[in-house]
């Protein structure tokens, strides 16, 4: 429903977003010069460190990408007003998904790599239903059952890889996959693998899904007004245990992905993936839970991530700003926090007026 | 004339987000008059109210209370002023008693820090006494009916030593015995020398109980009259700012076959017990069977059950011969079922959504709608939309914005006609002009009637008793889920009616 008044609509988060964006940047600076440096230089630093050449920027949109995938987890299921806290726990069933079938069936390629795929989406997707269906057949309120729903994810998959899939040469890791279930990089030199197209694509499929489908209306109706919802026939726990699939399956594949894509294997502590799910949730709210804003605000989460390292770099080796890494991850939280506020207030209001289905 | 007990002046107010309620009102109560409030829907009578009770704060103007300048910035300061008001929805602690809750915040101590009950159920009696007016005090709030929950309202302002009192569409909730009451209860205290405000829409009670009237339009005032110089007629005119056409209803159209038939419903109520109890009838097509009744005797829960959105615990529901339990509403609306649900923001409509998108709810998966791909057929919506706002006169600025931009009264007609546009053979409208101005109610009324006229089975469920009888061929009267009877409006008066929505069977009363 593309027109003016879509523009209207669409505008307000735009300006909202860009003023806090501006008043995080404004704390940072603050803090920075309160601790003696000069914020200017700082900042130039750290947009030069993630976009001043090619291979800087590149690699910024490669960090981008699994924020991507998991905030948009978190905005499917918060368009059907559901709070989904698991995407750290879905994802690492796409990491499982990735080593089990990448390393230890041989396929031909892209039918290898669609076989990880599927299986992500899958074991993902049901993870994420499990926490659905908790809640609307049994009242389990989700943020509680997927917080401990993460845990048992995370062992699950953590015993797997340590004494299924691990490598026998080496043990901290599990075997790496096979050549035939990689994700190609796109460019050679750099992190930047056909991963990240693919998150966009899934951007877009999300998008289209949303407002383009039935399905898509009956989550975002669910999601505003299920009374509404029901009376117009809708099957409000189908709907939100559909919404919670999508979410788990998104998440799975920012899993799948990291591996396929970048590593190859994993470590048996998953540190590769670690907190990429929380990550989401703060990406998918400066976003505005739209698969646009998501794009974009995960590009910004990268920047500052890359950025920060480069500005690190650069004191090192005796660099112009001399900001120690630790002051810029507070700037980096602060600024964070602030571009999350807009959403975060429109948040809460919604969950406080939302009714028990 | 004597000096006015409450004149408010050039009073203003604006929204923060920009709406104007009020214009610059001037507004003057007499001691001892019962005054009348009279506008539409959104003329800012409540607002006024409002700012002389200190729930709203005023943009600009001034307040005088028995000739002196005052600042209301909460009820607090208007109780003290001797102002009491009494809200439309009732501000009582459901588990308290009824004199638990008179008394609180103003309750007796003794020994500085306990409630002294005893004290308190004194002087409440005492008060009771006075103005003859009776509750149960000892009756949980929750399980009084709400005309019993009013006096306890009316009681608690007295007790509170209010003599002005402010009372916002009185009569909305009660039966037409309990009006009376109510009204024969307000001239007893007239001669006490207190001061009422009876904030209405309905010309009919400002005719029977006010001594002068303030006609509000549009956030201005439009004229104040004592009430005997002044008809109803032109009492209208001033309030909807031209002349009302009426509701004709059309010449007799024979009633053909049941398109709609109920059978020996029950319906649990959300709390588990029975809302609705053995209730038979069936609509035929070509007439609008009107239910009547107090609400909460079961009416929402009947209609929810009809309508697929709560499963009736026996009985059945035919729609034209198709037995139709268990089925969900988006079954029902293929089936052939409108349903203009009573509440419209819980049900009916999503606020932000677009009118596109609320004007599909319920048909957004038929084959009308959907592409081959399975993609919602955006230029078919927009068609069927922008036909919608067409043929029912709705105000929009355009189909892609959200429905909240609309008013009360659009919302309505949007949702009117959706229902109406699926062509369905039986429609049930449950209060479809509550809330709504008159001229917009004059509009639904008359699309009732013009459906009738088509052939199509009309189930009309409303609480206004005017309402009810002037449009329906046929009504039953509908207390503590049973009908107390099945009349022709024709042959039969109000009170007849009014006693039925008490509780007496017809066979008791004729």
């Amino acid at each position: 429903m593309r027109t003016c008044d879509d523009l209207r609509n669409h505008l307000r988060p735009v300006v909202e977003s860009s003023l806090s964006l501006l008043a995080g940047f404004l704390a940072g600076g603050i803090i920075i010069w309160a601790a003696g440096f000069n914020p200017i230089l700082f900042y130039e630093a750290l947009i030069a460190g993630a976009f001043g050449d090619i291979y800087s920027t590149l690699n910024t949109l490669s960090y981008s990408t699994p924020l991507i995938l998991t905030a948009l987890s978190f905005a499917i299921a918060a368009r059907a007003s559901l709070f989904n806290i698991g995407a750290e726990g879905q994802m690492y069933f796409g990491v499982l998904a990735a080593v089990s079938i990448g390393a230890f069936i041989a396929l031909p390629s892209v039918m290898h790599q669609l076989c990880i795929i599927t299986l992500a989406i899958l074991l993902g997707g049901l993870w994420g239903a499990v926490a659905g269906w908790l809640r609307v057949s049994r009242g389990v309120n989700e943020v509680v059952s997927t917080i401990m729903m993460n845990f048992l994810a995370l062992y699950l998959v953590n015993y797997l890889a340590t004494y299924v899939f691990y490598d026998p040469l080496q043990a901290y890791k599990t075997k790496s996959i096979l050549p035939s279930a990689e994700l190609p990089l796109m460019v050679p030199g750099t992190d930047l693998s056909l991963a990240f197209l693919l998150s966009i694509a899934t951007a877009m499929a999300l998008y289209i899904l949303l407002w383009r489908t039935p399905l898509g209306y009956e989550i975002r109706a669910v999601g505003l007004n299920p009374s509404a919802a029901r009376y117009g026939g809708i099957d409000v726990k189908r709907t939100m245990i559909t919404s919670m699939f999508l979410s788990g399956a998104t998440a799975a594949l920012a899993g799948a992905f990291e591996v396929m894509g970048r590593f190859y294997y994993t470590d048996t502590g998953l540190s590769i993936v670690r907190n990429m799910g929380f990550d989401g949730i703060a990406v998918s709210l400066v976003g505005r839970n739209h698969p646009i804003g998501i794009i974009l605000s995960s590009i910004f989460f990268a920047m500052l991530k890359t950025g920060i390292q480069a500005v690190q770099r650069s004191t090192s080796v005796g660099g112009r700003t001399g900001v120690p890494l630790e002051l810029g991850l507070v700037v980096q939280g602060i600024i964070i926090i602030f571009i999350s506020i807009p959403e975060m207030l429109d948040l809460i209001r919604r969950l406080r007026g939302r009714r028990e289905v | 004339m004597s000096e006015p007990i409450i004149r408010m002046e050039g009073i203003k107010k604006i929204y923060p987000d920009g709406t104007v309620a009020l214009r610059g009102v001037t507004f003057e109560v007499l001691p001892g008059e019962i005054h009348g409030l009279l506008g539409e829907n959104g003329a800012g009578k409540t607002t006024l109210m409002s700012i002389l009770y200190g729930i709203v704060p005023l943009t600009s103007g001034r307040i005088f209370i028995k000739g002196r300048q005052v600042r209301v910035t909460s009820p607090n300061d208007a109780m003290r002023l001797g102002i009491g008001m009494v809200h439309q929805h009732f501000m009582l602690v459901p588990v308290f008693t009824a004199l638990d809750n008179i008394i609180l915040g103003a309750e007796p101590r003794k020994k500085g820090f306990l409630i002294d009950r005893k004290e308190a159920e004194r002087r409440v009696m005492e008060l009771m006494e006075r103005v003859a007016l009776k509750v149960d005090l000892d009756a949980p709030v929750e399980t009084l009916p709400v005309g019993v929950r009013q006096r306890i309202e009316i009681l608690k302002m007295l007790y509170r030593e209010a003599d002005i009192l402010i009372l916002d569409e009185p009569t909305a909730v009660l039966t037409p015995i309990e009006v009376e009451e109510l009204f024969s209860f307000l001239r007893r205290i007239r001669e006490e020398g207190k001061t009422v405000i009876f904030i209405t829409h309905k010309l009919k009670e400002v005719k029977a109980i006010t001594d002068r009237v303030t006609v509000l339009r549009k956030g201005l005032v439009v004229g104040v009259r004592r009430t005997r110089d002044v008809s109803m007629e032109e009492l209208a005119t001033m309030m909807i700012g031209r002349k009302l056409t009426g509701v004709e209803k059309s010449e007799e159209v024979s009633p053909r076959e049941d398109y709609l038939r109920i059978k020996d419903l029950w319906v649990r109520n959300d709390r588990g017990g029975y809302a609705v109890k053995g209730v038979s009838f069936s609509v035929r097509s070509g007439e609008i069977f009107g239910i009547a009744g107090v609400e909460g005797n079961g009416q929402s829960e009947l209609v929810e059950a009809i309508c697929g959105l709560r499963p009736p615990e026996k009985g059945d529901v035919y729609i034209r011969s198709k037995r139709v339990i268990g089925l969900n509403p988006m079954e029902l609306y293929a089936l052939g079922l409108g349903h203009i649900p009573e509440d419209r923001h819980k049900w009916g409509i999503i606020l932000e959504f677009s009118l596109k998108e609320n004007a599909i709810l319920g048909v957004h998966r038929s084959k009308r709608f959907v592409s081959r791909y399975g993609m919602l057929d955006e230029p078919r919506i927009r068609e069927w939309t922008e036909s919608i706002i067409k043929n029912f006169t709705v105000e929009a600025p355009g189909s892609d914005f959200p429905a909240k931009s609309l008013s009360g009264g659009n919302q309505q007609k949007l949702i009117v006609g959706r229902e109406l546009s699926k062509e369905p053979s039986v429609v049930i409208a449950s209060q479809p002009t509550r809330g709504l101005d008159v001229a917009a109610t004059e509009y639904i009324r008359k699309i009732l009637i013009r459906m009738r006229n088509k052939g199509k089975a009309v189930l009309l469920v409303s609480a206004d008793l005017d309402e009810v009888l002037s449009l329906s061929d046929r009504v039953a009267v509908m207390y503590e889920g049973e009908f107390m009877g099945l009349v022709h409006p024709s042959e039969i008066n109000r009170e007849r009616i009014g006693l039925m929505m008490g509780g007496l069977r017809l066979e008791a009363i004729s």
